[in-house]
């Protein structure tokens, strides 16, 4: 007999598993249906494994700095395979509470590749065979995979993207990472700790070219400090692989030709979306992506898309928050995305992390915009954990004070950027920020220290347009 | 036992209070600081809310009762419990015997609080930390419910005002902060953010329905809303002194060129000494002081069947605020120079427009002045502010050909109108005092002698 569901979902990642979560609560019959592992890419090829990995950057750079401190530990070993088998506890031990918390709302979990018919039949192809399951309504949250740009000699040489990379055998000796976003950049400083040779390739005038143009000056400069290099507005032209060593041919800014060289290639040009299982379905797009309105509805009835196959801002909480809109509305409970405040961390060290708009977007939409800068060189908390570089940047509007976006950059930011966030949700504006106690010493205080300025400039500007 | 709910002492100037609405209705069940009734006083109109929970089991009085301070107008208790059917007379006495409550009532309609009873100066009863919290929280003490002995304003008592008004209407700083500078009443957006609070997309929608008015096709039903406040204060009073005062209304054209002279001449002077410019209305107080020091038989009260000849002159300047008129005063007006009255006249002006007038600066004319110069008005028949017998109108100023001298000249010209009570006063003295007004203005330098 086939099984029929109020709600399907395709896709097993942050976006999948937290629709049919809270789908379930809202007391849906749903299914998940999942290929691979749960908790997708983000757990098992993506945010999880990367953090895991940077951990371990972290504390070999604290090791090297403590010998400054007088704290000596010797010279330093690394056993990879370790490092590994720590990365799969941790993955292993979150898929569990996937698992654990999909069984506890009473979602059945298929694992196969789901087809979504047209008729709300969606079809599982499994091990064992074929399944159907009919759907009253369908979530699609199908993910990306990398993207892999047509590079003349790319076919035969052997190269890796975040979905190999992970499982290297063993350290590498050199690197060369074509993409300089941020999957690149965290990649760099995971090799580069590791005493890897790495070099970034980025065709764009700037790494992480989506983000602020400071942040990235700032990233840049930290980078090159641990000795990766790094080639921006390069355009690579040809690749090739001699015994094991693969050569990356580029043309620089200058438009002089580049030859770099290195044991391991990384490729992290940005992702494509997966749209096989919905191919049947003649879904219109938004360039490679489903497109979808506000309310998660893809051109056909009842069938819902979200996270990385809707494109857009391809970050884990976005597809989560995506996919708690498509449920509600799956459900019969009216619900639109807000993607007014959406924290973009990248994990670097230090890291990067900004919410809300730039300043450039922020002046395009015709805001009297007004720009806050606090160096971590002025923070106690900065300097006594030996940690002085970085900055808090406010982005805020003259006439109410209104933050509008934030950027910081430096060590815990990505801890630190919530506080901006629930600022700019709960429509604080600088004058609150600049009130409220933060504790002392800490990093948090570059907010509060910030806000004062901005405080402190709109007063001094007020007093003379009132003067004149 | 049934709890006793009372009318307020709001001030230690409050003697009664107008019952103006009942806000639960016999048998409801009311929570503890929810509004039971609204009453007016004096000064301000409120809402009083319940000191206890229980059911309301008896309203003593009705809408438009007026009712002495302390006296019981209802009990709150359980269902069913037992209560007097009169109000037992002033809370916290030993209930007279119903005689004499109709006694007590009674006495208290027949002596109206004049507002002459008034002591100067005197404020709510507050204790410090009362006083210095609604200081700093910008709120006036009068609007604050004591819960203290005589209504004694507690810190507590402001807090919980605070966290009332905080309460009404939850909105984020943002969006506060934009109704503020948009004037956007917070109290009539509906909040789409958790729980209702309001925030900046509501206040931007709310703003700009406002700003555009619906489609012209449709013509907006004529509104219906209860004149509370001021606006009843005013209707009130206005039908209560045309309907009692049998009104004469007497016009006569002024030439102002000496005053406008005077003015020039003075102008930098008190600007110097008191920052403020000098304005004609100040001029004319100054003037209407000196007519009325020799005719004081238009600085006079009715009081019954009696007049108050008045020892001092205390002159209100009717002020145009925001939904309304207040008429704050100036005091001892024969004792002040220009440069006084000028920043006296600047100062209440000031407050009344900010609604921060003092009580003291409320009450106690003898005589308006209302001047309705700004605008294209030449003259008009202005309504005496009692218990003051009579008011002065003042038109614009305006060039006008007149006959000097049998030859036609361009003269600054202002029309006075005098409108006085028939019943204190007579056409002759009123007359006389409005030629000699006419004469200070048109040589006001006797006004220095």
């Amino acid at each position: 007999m086939v099984k029929s569901y109020d709600i399907v979902v395709v896709g097993g990642g942050p976006g999948g598993y937290v629709a049919a979560l809270h789908a379930a609560e809202l007391g849906k019959k749903t299914a998940l249906i999942e290929a691979d592992f749960l908790g997708g890419t983000c757990l098992n090829r993506g945010c999880i494994p990367s953090k895991t990995y940077l951990k371990h950057s972290e504390v070999i750079e604290q090791i090297e700095k403590a010998k400054d401190w007088g704290i000596d530990t010797g010279d330093l070993s690394f056993s990879f395979s370790k490092m590994k088998k720590r990365k799969d506890d941790v993955i292993q031990r979150l898929r569990g509470g996937i698992a654990f918390l999909l069984k506890q709302g009473e979602i059945d979990v298929y694992n196969g590749y789901g087809s979504v018919l047209p008729g709300g039949v969606v079809k599982v192809k499994t091990s064992d065979g074929e399944e159907t399951v009919k759907a009253a309504k369908v979530i699609v949250a199908t993910g990306s995979t990398p993207a892999v740009p047509p590079i003349e000699g790319l076919d035969s040489v052997q190269f890796d993207t975040s979905d190999t990379i992970f499982d290297i055998p063993e350290i590498p000796k050199s690197v060369i990472i074509i993409g300089g976003g941020v999957i690149g950049v965290e990649f760099a400083t995971i090799f580069a700790s590791l005493k890897a040779q790495v070099s970034i390739v980025e065709a764009a005038d700037q790494i992480i070219p989506t983000e602020d143009a400071e942040a990235s000056e700032f990233l840049t400069k930290m980078l090159k400090k641990k000795g990766i290099n790094i080639h921006t507005g390069a355009k690579v032209q040809r690749v090739q692989e001699t015994e094991g060593v693969k050569t990356v041919i580029c043309e620089d800014a200058k438009g002089k030709e580049l030859s770099l060289q290195a044991d391991t290639l990384l490729v992290s040009t940005g992702r494509r979306p997966n749209l096989s299982a919905v191919i049947e379905l003649n879904l219109e797009q938004n360039g490679p992506f489903i497109k979808v309105n506000e309310k998660m509805e893809t051109t056909q009835d009842h069938v819902y898309a979200v996270g990385d196959v809707i494109g857009g801002w391809q970050l884990a909480h976005a597809a989560s928050a995506e996919g708690i809109v498509a449920a509600n509305n799956a459900a019969g409970e009216m619900d639109v995305i807000d993607y007014k405040v959406m924290p973009r961390c990248i994990y670097t060290l230090p890291e990067i992390a900004s919410v809300g708009l730039s300043e450039e977007e922020a002046k395009k939409q015709g805001i009297d915009v007004r720009v806050e800068k606090f160096d971590f060189a002025g923070s106690g908390k900065a300097l006594s954990a030996g940690e002085p570089e970085g900055f808090t940047k406010i982005i805020y509007e003259a006439k109410y004070g209104e933050i509008i976006g934030v950027v910081m950059a430096g060590s815990h930011v990505t801890e630190m950027i919530s506080e901006a966030s629930a600022f700019m949700y709960l429509e604080g504006t600088i004058d609150e920020a600049a009130k409220m106690i933060h504790p002392h010493p800490s990093l948090s205080e570059t907010f509060y220290e910030a806000a004062v300025n901005a405080v402190n400039k709109l007063k001094t500007q007020k007093a003379i347009q009132s003067v004149v | 036992m049934a709890k006793e709910i009372f009318m307020p002492k709001l001030s230690s100037t409050m003697a009664v209070g107008t019952l103006l609405q009942w806000l639960k209705e016999e048998g409801e069940t009311v929570e503890i600081g929810e509004p039971l009734f609204e009453i007016m006083t004096d000064k301000i109109n409120i809402e009083v809310e319940a000191y206890d929970e229980g059911v309301l089991l008896k309203k003593y009085f009705d809408v438009d009762a007026e009712v002495p301070v302390n006296q019981i107008i209802g009990y709150i208790g359980e269902e069913g419990e037992k209560v007097p059917d009169r109000s037992p007379g002033i809370a916290g006495e030993e209930p007279p015997a119903e005689e004499q409550i109709e006694e007590v009532i009674s006495e208290r309609q027949e002596t109206p609080v004049l507002v002459s009873n008034i002591q100067e100066g005197e404020k709510p009863r507050a204790t410090p930390a009362a006083r210095q919290m609604a200081r700093s929280n910008k709120l006036e003490l009068v609007f604050i419910k004591g819960s203290g002995p005589n209504g004694r304003v507690h810190k507590k008592d402001v807090l919980s005002h605070l966290e009332a008004t905080a309460s009404a209407s939850k909105a984020t700083p943002l969006a506060r902060k934009i109704a503020l500078a948009e004037q956007v009443d917070l109290s009539s957006v509906t909040g789409s953010g958790a729980n209702g609070k309001i925030v900046k997309a509501d206040v931007v929608t709310a703003n700009s329905s406002k700003q555009a008015p619906s489609a012209a096709t449709s013509i907006p039903a004529a509104q219906r809303r209860k004149m509370t406040g001021m606006r009843k204060v005013i209707a009130d009073r206005m039908a209560q002194s045309a309907y009692t005062a049998p009104h004469v209304t007497l016009t006569t054209e002024v030439e102002m060129s000496k005053v406008k002279e005077l003015r020039l001449a003075l102008l930098p002077v008190i600007e110097k000494q008191t920052g403020f410019r000098l304005s004609f209305t100040d001029i004319l107080v100054k003037a209407v002081g000196a007519a009325l020091a020799r005719h004081p038989q238009v600085n006079v009260s009715i009081d019954g069947d009696e007049i108050i000849q008045h020892s001092q002159v205390h002159i209100g300047l009717a002020v145009a605020v925001q939904d309304g008129l207040m008429v704050p005063v100036i005091k001892d007006v024969l004792n002040k120079g220009l440069a006084e009255l000028t920043s006296d006249a600047k100062e209440i002006g000031k407050r009344a427009r900010e609604n921060k007038l003092l009580p003291d600066q409320m009450n106690g004319s003898t005589f308006t002045i209302s001047n309705l110069g700004m605008y294209a008005v030449d003259a008009f028949t202005p309504i005496i502010n009692q218990p003051e017998s009579a008011i002065l109108g003042v038109g614009r100023i305006q060039d006008k050909p007149v006959a000097i001298n049998g030859a036609l000249e361009i003269r600054p010209m202002m029309t006075l109108s005098l409108s006085f009570d028939h019943r204190a006063m007579d056409g002759a003295p009123a007359a006389a005092f409005l030629t000699e007004l006419k004469q200070i203005l048109e040589s006001p330098y006797e006004l220095l002698v």
